[in-house]
């Protein structure tokens, strides 16, 4: 899926029911703490509208003091009052403009900050079934939308209604019969407007749609453009893009003759209230009944009044996109966080974990320490661990220190309902070993890791991390203690040294185990190079050092791993190697190993095949009872020249 | 283009007479207001206001009519313009998609071919009415009084400054803004791809963090802009306002000394009035000007990329005599699997050219001699090296090799997906460069390793390479790939509509629907590209058996994982990092104890153990 393309895809579905209230009554919710800028707004709103409506009434004056009886003295008081009017309006023109667009400014950015939290917190299987694009789209187009609406259309939506009813009860003020003149055209422009509005809002629908799917049609082509090429239907294409094409600009002149129609029109029917003003007041100053200055004031008022009308459409029009944009945007805020992050944070590890799981099998192994430090400063008596580990039924091992990770009959499927990927998994790794799963390609491998990371919730059964079920134990907490390293090195922008610290505090130590050290060294920069977007400007092997770093400077009590499968140069490889040797060394971990000299130095093997545990235990164990480890391992050596463990790694990664 | 300039030059002389209705308005205000004080006043009123109206009427009238045909022309431009370039687009070299995020060829066919059009359509219809309502308003102005007219311009150079000082620091704010929302969106994308990570070291609060901080950064700079956009409004007002605010003082001078009427005073306001809006229309006019001149750019970026040769534009044979493509002799022409192709007549059948026997030594029906081949400036290094093979025709080889062995690269060079180097690879006895593209393809049944379907019905998706969907052989052609049953089983049949808009189907029917798409539309060599990795061992044991006895003179070439379906094919290639490694029939192979027998045995490991399981 590439990034943006989706933008296009969906079309728009515009509530046809008009305004939605509980929706806005929601936005209207974001406006509450701003209450002293809504409170300035409206002084600037008020007071600057005022101004704004004294002027032509003080034209009137000057005309009726001054230019009718022909009296030159005097007028440049009110010339002068005029400019303060002016002034004064401008000021708050500006106060009220400035005061709306912050206050807009805020409500959005209050909306954005949520939205990523919510969208942080949402559980990854979200993230499996949405595609990027949609989301981006969500987050970025459907926000501005409402940001274009709030930030321009608020602003000017709510002066125009202020002229509106300010000229209205002015002109009513000075003289209600010429007022009603004015206003005779409204009904008339009224019902032109209600009846273009639905047209255009239809044409603009219509466009709307026909848009998404020219995109969807282009979309699909630029994707599937080698079946395009391999079967030479690239004149169908050009035909059938023409129809989408021609539909599209169809619609769209429709839509432009529309308003054609629209401007000329609101136009014409305000021409028609000034000759209707013209001619009742002409009659009126002819009668006496009514002053020079009146009637051209009524005029400028005209003016005030109709212009506002005339882009009512186009309000209405981005009113509406940008309330199904904020639909949109509900709806994601509405979506359910994952279940991790309702587990209360705790503040302090204690010794002694509070009792989640009351059965008795957990409480015995809630004998087990969580202690955040050593991570074997107090073990549980073997007896315990191997009691649990024989009624699981796991297979019996060497190991004899507290389990550190144990599954206990998994079952996971990524769908409801779905396929299980894991069935019934078990298994144990105790602290301070190494544990290697192997096993083919979706055999539930990388499954096993996301689970233990809490990425994903399990159907069944429960996962024990140092003796603890990973759902009783805070995400921070988890996360903490839990270093993950993915197949695909993820990096973020910025330097080497802030992708290393996202991990943790211990940079330095943790660049220098990894081997990071040793390539950034050589560079300028150090570890302050930038990588780059996505890490572009390092090679594969070395973001994947990278990342070792990165899970290391965490000091994790747990490191898993995932290891990449990637062929890279020799010499990287070499760094890669020697940089697992020392992140494994001395540490509990729990790798995904598809180099047979990883495998090897690991203290505790698990074959996976099918989602299940098919053997586990050491490389000398699961030799001798010679079952599919062994004939794994035979295979790959059998007919080749023996390889010290260490140096045989680029044999064929899918077996392993 | 022509045409469509003579609509534009019609259009303008409509908007410049009725701009001068237009402005007739005024003036009849004017005749109406001195009309009050003369003798005949009702009269002269009521003859103003009547000319009022007709002058309002023609206004509107010849308003809509340029307005329509000039926003109607620039569509057609727009729309022809997009269907020039999506033309080119689709016939570029696959190259470009593998460079070209799709986003950004979208973003050209959809924004930049937008931007053009409000350059050409409201953005002309602005600037034509601006310098129009400019200078016959000025006309006016003068008419009515000179002085007035010369005190309103004097403000003129400083509405003019400020517009451009205006313009200036939007710009760079508003490039801010953009920088701002591109480094938001950034993060915003970024955690959503690494989504997994941040969970993972539990990066939210970090995250949260810098995203605010993003947020904060965009919000500051819109604030600025909003604070520039507010004060060069109240400014401009000012200014525009202090112009009012003159021809008030002095125009009021003037009627008093009883050298304009009062009429002529308003109607002055009036014009004054009517050009304010165009004024300061201007920055938003050359601010699209811009982003249709930018817009253009970008898109004769793509335009001047060189597409694919079309039909009559054959790299000649090197040395040979140049040659067109003819049509393969009846006779020779061997029984044809599938229907007529797309574009019937023409050449669709590959002949085994007597004329370049003599000097090609080449007789196999595909060859391969000694290629090798890098995907330009990707630095992956060789993909393929030293390659070289031969197939004759109805054999059906298998191609074997760990993930990134050459495989697919292979096969999109015999398709022509990318330039294979002069001299490598022949088909039919001939250099494929010197056959034309269409040819080739059409005589190349190709099957992705990614099943791309399109959103549409199942008929139009496996007839898809046939130039009239035809039931009968999309039918036969489904059955041969085993999805016929499937199919007939949708709520709909072969026209239920699948894909983005329709239901979904499962990777492996998606498959065998796109060997159905392949087997439908004929061709002599198919290409099986790891097609058949999502369909169980058991059907694609079917499916090799149907093609097997119905090949009828087709040549397979197929990649796959699965050694099992390999067992059955005349001869394997095994390939490793861009070379050949081993070739021979499947027992050979095994004998060999090499590649081969390596991954054999290994998959018989696991069959065993899914057998087990």
């Amino acid at each position: 899926m590439s990034d943006g393309g989706e933008l296009y895809f969906h079309e728009d579905h515009v509530a046809t029911q008009g305004l939605d209230l509980a929706l806005l009554r929601r936005l209207m919710a974001y406006l509450r703490p701003h209450k002293g800028l809504i409170a300035l707004a409206l002084v600037g709103l008020v007071l600057g509208t005022a101004c704004q409506l004294a002027g032509p009434y003080v034209v009137k004056i000057v005309i009726d003091r001054h230019v009718t009886p022909r009296v030159l003295p005097g007028m440049w008081g009110w010339i002068a009052l005029y400019l303060l009017a002016l002034a004064g309006g401008m000021g708050f023109l500006y106060l009220q403009m400035f005061s709306v667009s912050v206050l807009g400014q805020r409500v959005i950015l209050a909306i954005r900050r949520e939205m990523f939290t919510r969208l942080e917190r949402l559980p990854v299987s979200f993230f499996d079934r949405t595609p990027t694009g949609r989301l981006m789209t969500r987050l970025t187009s459907d926000v501005e939308a409402l940001q274009e609406l709030i930030s321009s259309g608020l602003v000017s939506t709510v002066g125009d209604a202020a002229v509106l009813v300010g000229t209205a009860s002015i002109l009513l003020w000075m003289n209600a019969r010429l007022a009603l003149v004015v206003f005779a055209v409204l009904p008339v422009l009224v019902v032109f407007v209600e009846l273009l509005k639905g047209f255009i809002r239809d044409a603009n629908r219509e466009m709307r749609r026909k848009l998404a799917r020219l995109a969807a049609f282009l979309q699909e082509h630029v994707t599937g453009i080698a079946v395009v090429k391999a079967f030479v239907r690239e004149a169908d294409a050009d035909r059938r893009f023409d129809a989408h094409n021609s539909e599209y600009g169809a619609v769209s002149i429709r839509l432009t003759n529309f308003y054609s129609v629209y401007f000329p029109g609101v136009e014409l029917l305000a021409s028609v209230a000034v000759a209707l003003l013209l001619w009742r007041g002409g009659i009126g100053v002819l009668s006496g009944a009514l002053t020079f200055g009146t009637l051209v004031a009524f005029l400028e008022y005209a003016q005030k009044f109709y212009n506002p009308i005339k882009d009512m459409s186009d309000k209405y029009n981005i009113l509406q996109s940008a309330l199904v944009a904020c639909e949109r945007i509900f709806h994601i805020l509405d979506t359910e966080e994952s279940p991790e992050y309702s587990v209360p944070a705790v503040q302090h590890v204690t010794a002694q974990p509070p009792p989640v799981f009351p059965t008795a099998e957990i409480r015995e192994a809630q004998g087990a320490p969580h202690a955040s430090g050593s991570a074997t400063a107090q073990r549980t008596p073997s007896s315990v661990a191997s009691g649990v580990r024989e009624s699981q039924g796991v297979p019996n091992s060497s190991g004899s220190g507290t389990p550190a990770v144990e599954f206990r009959d998994v079952w996971f499927s990524y769908k409801e309902r779905g396929e299980p990927v894991l069935r019934g998994v078990s298994f144990v790794v105790r602290e301070g070993e190494m544990g290697a799963i192997v096993g083919a390609t979706g055999a539930g491998k990388t499954t096993i890791l996301s689970l233990l990371c809490r990425l994903y919730e399990i159907s069944r059964g429960q996962i024990l991390l140092f003796g603890r079920d990973i759902r009783a134990i805070p995400r921070e907490e988890l996360r903490g203690a839990v270093s993950l390293v993915l197949q695909e090195p993820f990096l973020f922008p910025g330097t080497i040294r802030e992708n290393v610290a996202a991990g943790g505090p211990a940079v330095e130590a943790a660049v220098a185990a990894a081997e990071v050290a040793a390539f950034a060294g050589a560079w300028e920069g150090g570890l302050d190079t930038e990588v780059g977007e996505r890490g572009g400007r390092l090679s594969v092997g070395q973001r994947q050092l990278v990342a070792f770093a990165r899970a290391l400077a965490r000091e994790p009590r747990l490191l898993v791993l995932d290891e990449a499968t990637s062929s890279v140069d020799p010499v990287t490889e070499h760094a890669i190697r020697k940089a697992l040797d020392n992140i494994i060394a001395g540490r509990t971990s729990l790798v995904v190993a598809h180099r047979l000299s990883t495998v090897l130095s690991a203290d505790r093997i698990i074959v996976m095949h099918k989602g299940k545990v098919r053997e586990t235990g050491t490389h000398r164990e699961l030799m001798e009872a010679g079952g599919i480890y062994h004939r794994l391992y035979t295979l790959q050596f059998e007919g080749r020249p023996a390889v010290p463990p260490g140096r045989q790694d680029r044999g064929y990664p899918a077996a392993f | 283009m022509a045409r469509h300039r003579a609509a534009y030059l019609l259009c303008a002389l409509g908007l410049f007479v009725s701009s001068l209705f237009g402005l007739l308005i005024p003036w009849m205000t004017r005749a109406a207001i001195d009309g009050i004080s003369a003798p005949d006043g009702r009269d002269r009123i009521v003859r103003a206001i009547g000319w009022m109206l007709v002058f309002a009427a023609f206004h509107g009238g010849f308003r809509y009519l340029s307005r329509r045909g000039l926003l109607a022309t620039a569509r057609r431009v727009e729309m022809r313009l997009r269907r020039d370039i999506f033309s080119h687009v689709v016939r570029l070299p696959l190259s470009f998609f593998g460079n070209t995020p799709t986003g950004d060829v979208m973003s050209r066919l959809t924004n930049d071919v937008s931007a053009i059009w409000l350059f050409l359509g409201p953005g002309f219809l602005t600037l034509i009415g601006t310098v129009i309502s400019y200078v016959l308003a000025l006309a006016f102005m003068v008419r009515i009084s000179v002085t007035l007219t010369l005190v309103s311009l004097a403000l003129a150079p400083l509405v003019v400054f400020l517009s451009r000082g205006y313009g200036k620091a939007f710009h760079r704010l508003h490039r801010k803004v953009q920088e701002t929302l591109a480094a938001m969106n950034a993060t915003l994308q970024e955690n959503i791809t690494g989504i997994r990570l941040v969970k993972a070291y539990g990066l939210e609060e970090a995250e949260e963090r810098r995203f605010a901080g993003n947020c904060r950064d965009y919000y500051t700079h819109n604030v600025s802009v909003s604070r520039t956009s507010a004060a060069f409004h109240g400014a401009i007002g000012f200014v525009a306002g202090t112009g009012v605010a003159l021809v008030l003082f002095l125009g009021s001078r003037l009627v008093i000394r009883g050298t304009l009427t009062l009429g002529g005073f308003v109607a002055f306001n009036a014009y004054l009035a009517m050009l304010a809006f165009p004024t300061m229309a201007l920055g938003w006019v050359i601010n699209l000007f811009e982003r249709g001149g930018s817009a253009m750019g970008r898109i004769n970026e793509f335009l001047g990329l060189p597409a694919e040769p079309r039909a009559d534009d054959i790299r000649r044979p090197p040395g040979g005599v140049p040659q067109a493509w003819i049509p393969g002799d009846e006779g020779r022409n061997l029984s044809k699997p599938g229907p007529g192709r797309a574009g019937g007549e023409g050449p669709d059948q590959l002949h085994d050219g007597e004329a370049e026997e003599a000097r090609e030594p080449v007789r196999a029906f595909l060859a391969v001699r000694d290629l090798s081949f890098s995907y330009d400036g990707e630095g992956r290094g060789e993909a393929l090296r030293g390659v070289s093979f031969d197939v004759a025709r109805g054999e059906v080889v298998g191609l074997v090799g760990p993930t990134g062995c050459g495989k697919s690269t292979l096969l999109s060079l015999i398709l022509r997906f990318y330039p294979a180097p002069p001299g490598t690879i022949f088909l039919g006895g001939r250099e494929i460069d010197s056959i034309p593209l269409d040819a080739l393809r059409r005589s190349v049944a190709w099957v992705g390793q990614d099943p791309f379907l399109f959103s549409d019905t199942v008929l139009s998706n496996i007839a898809y390479g046939l130039p009239e969907p035809d039931p009968v052989e999309a039918r036969r052609a489904a059955s041969h790939a085993r999805i016929l049953s499937e199919i007939e089983d949708m709520p709909e049949g072969f026209l239920t509509v699948i894909g983005e808009r329709g239901i979904s189907l499962s990777g492996g029917q998606k498959q065998r629907a796109t060997l159905a798409r392949a087997l439908c539309a004929g061709g002599e060599l198919l290409l099986l590209d790891d097609a058949l990795s999502s369909v169980d061992s058991e059907t694609e044991r079917e499916i090799f058996d149907e093609l097997l006895s119905t090949r009828a003179g087709r040549t397979v070439l197929f990649s796959t994982h699965r050694m099992a379906a390999l067992s059955r094919c005349d001869r394997i290639i095994v390939m490793d990092g861009g070379r050949i490694a081993e070739q021979g029939t499947h027992d050979e192979l095994l004998s060999h104890r090499g590649v081969y027998f390596d991954l054999y045995s290994r998959q018989m490991l696991s069959r065993e153990l899914e057998d087990a399981s």
